[in-house]
């Protein structure tokens, strides 16, 4: 099953997001803010990289935007959905697969992630 | 003038003065005394008096040209005055109309030099201290809407996490009802509710506040129409069947493209499926459609409810406006949707419209630009 990296500044939303993520079958490695993205991603450049990247665009330290921005500077090209409170938090210059809005619509969040983790 | 007027008595008198000599000089010769000198006199007289004549109508001439002269120059005097005064006066009003005029459309940093007559000074003094109050005005209209619409972004900000969770985990709690008593799976379900019901209040209140301050943006991209309208109704789907209401989708095949923004166009989907959902019994059956409809796709939401009264529907995407008000009791909507709704569809250059009979149902549908078109 896809391995997906969740970054939430919010615990209680982290853990929503596991547990429902996980229900569904998906592997599910979390981080508090965009600089633990980068981390883990720089950790698991050998191999075991996500399939998917799940960012908070609002994070204290390094937003979510911030980070995809770094990764895809880098060459790092996981797809990745942008988890926002608004819907006008994009950035039209950022590889984006997608944005989710809160509250999340999980029926909808599983058809965009089962998408872009088959392909 | 009075010096001509003098000069014309003082020729008269001395015409009629030479007129009297010579009849004197007539009548001398007449009674034969000296005719030689009495001619002379007849002559000299008449001679004085043709001189006289030839003087005063020289002096007519000139009094008449320098009273003309006099005229002349006046007048280029009045003229040249007047036209002073006009140049004087034209180029503050010029400048006072241009500045206006910016000022009217929008430019606030729109001064006039101030100088010239006193008058056209004080008018200039008076407008740019007109100006400056209207830019000191504006200023301060401008800070408070950013610190309106930062308020409003940032409450809305603030509140979604928690609704997040709270909505979330009630959800989780779903997915596990069998392991739940009745009563604790219909609290939950009110739970779930009541946080869908705020997290509409709180999208439309942001998008009115966006409305507000024109900046509902859309970034349109061609979109498929069917992954749209399936995609809204799989939103839906939870909701009409615990309705146990039909909820059914009837696309036509290879539809073009549309330009839109997919997320607010979805919003717009959904927006009408909750409505039709709502406002419609148990059981109801609601059909969305989707079809070509010259350079536009349509996509349309039938259902088979209770209907709208024609006075409702005439106001129906109104602000605030609301279906009937029995109904509205267990409804819970914002009345702002379907008014966000047209505004969302405008931007696109699209059309949004229903219709309607009482006791068979409502029609609502969009019009959307195709990519090609």
């Amino acid at each position: 099953m896809a391995k997906l990296l969740v970054a939430d500044d919010s615990e209680t939303i982290l853990l929503l997001l596991r547990t429902r993520l996980e229900l569904e079958g998906y592997e599910v490695e979390t981080a508090a803010d965009g600089q633990e993205v980068m981390d883990a991603i720089h950790a698991g450049a050998g191999g075991a990289s996500p399939d998917l990247l799940l960012l908070d665009a609002m994070m204290p330290r390094k937003s979510g935007i911030e980070a995809l921005r770094e990764l895809r500077a880098e060459g790092v090209e996981t797809p990745a959905l942008i988890v926002s409170a608004h819907q006008d938090a994009g950035d039209a210059e950022l590889d984006v697969s997608g944005y989710v809005t809160k509250p999340i619509d999980f029926e909808r969040l599983f058809a965009q992630i089962a998408e872009l983790t088959t392909r | 003038m009075a010096r001509f007027l003098q000069q014309r008595q003082d020729y008269e008198n001395a015409t009629a003065r030479s007129y009297q000599s010579e009849i004197g000089a007539r009548n001398e010769l007449a009674r034969g005394e000296d005719p030689v000198a009495a001619r002379a006199k007849i002559v000299a007289e008449r001679g004085k008096r043709q001189s006289l004549r030839s003087d005063i109508d020289g002096q007519t001439r000139n009094t008449a040209l320098l009273v003309g002269a006099g005229l002349i120059a006046g007048l280029t005097g009045a003229a040249l005055l007047f036209s002073g005064l006009i140049s004087s006066m034209r180029r503050p009003l010029e400048e006072l109309v241009g500045a206006s005029g910016r000022l009217a459309s929008g430019d606030l940093n729109a001064r006039v030099r101030v100088g010239g007559l006193s008058e056209t000074a004080a008018l200039g003094a008076a407008f740019n201290e007109m100006a400056d109050e209207l830019q000191r005005q504006s200023g301060e209209r401008d800070r408070l809407d950013r610190m309106k619409d930062e308020f409003v972004l940032t409450a809305s900000h603030e509140l979604r996490s928690p609704l997040t969770s709270v909505q979330g985990f009630a959800e989780l709690l779903m997915l596990e009802r069998e392991q739940l008593t009745t009563k604790q799976a219909e609290t939950v379900e009110v739970i779930i509710d009541n946080t869908r019901h705020l997290v509409r209040l709180l999208n439309d209140l942001l998008d009115l506040a966006r409305s507000d301050a024109g900046r509902l943006t859309i970034k349109p991209v061609p979109t498929d129409a069917a992954a749209l309208v399936e995609d809204a109704v799989r939103t839906m789907r939870g909701q009409t069947e615990a309705s146990k209401q039909t909820l059914s989708e009837e696309v036509e095949g290879s539809l073009p493209a549309v330009l839109v923004d997919p997320d607010r166009i979805r919003q717009v989907l959904v927006n009408l499926l909750t409505n039709a959902h709502e406002y419609c019994p148990e059981r109801a059956s609601i059909r969305v459609a989707g079809r070509l409809e010259g350079t536009e796709v349509e996509i349309s939401v039938k259902d088979d409810g209770p209907g709208i009264p024609p006075v409702q529907l005439e106001h129906i995407f109104e602000r605030f406006t609301r279906g009937d008000a029995g109904l509205t009791q267990r409804v819970g909507g914002t009345g702002l949707g379907l008014a966000i709704s047209k505004s969302l569809v405008e931007l696109h250059g699209g059309t949004i419209g229903a219709e309607s009979a009482l006791g068979e149902g409502s029609t609502f549908y969009v019009r959307l630009p195709t990519a090609a078109s």
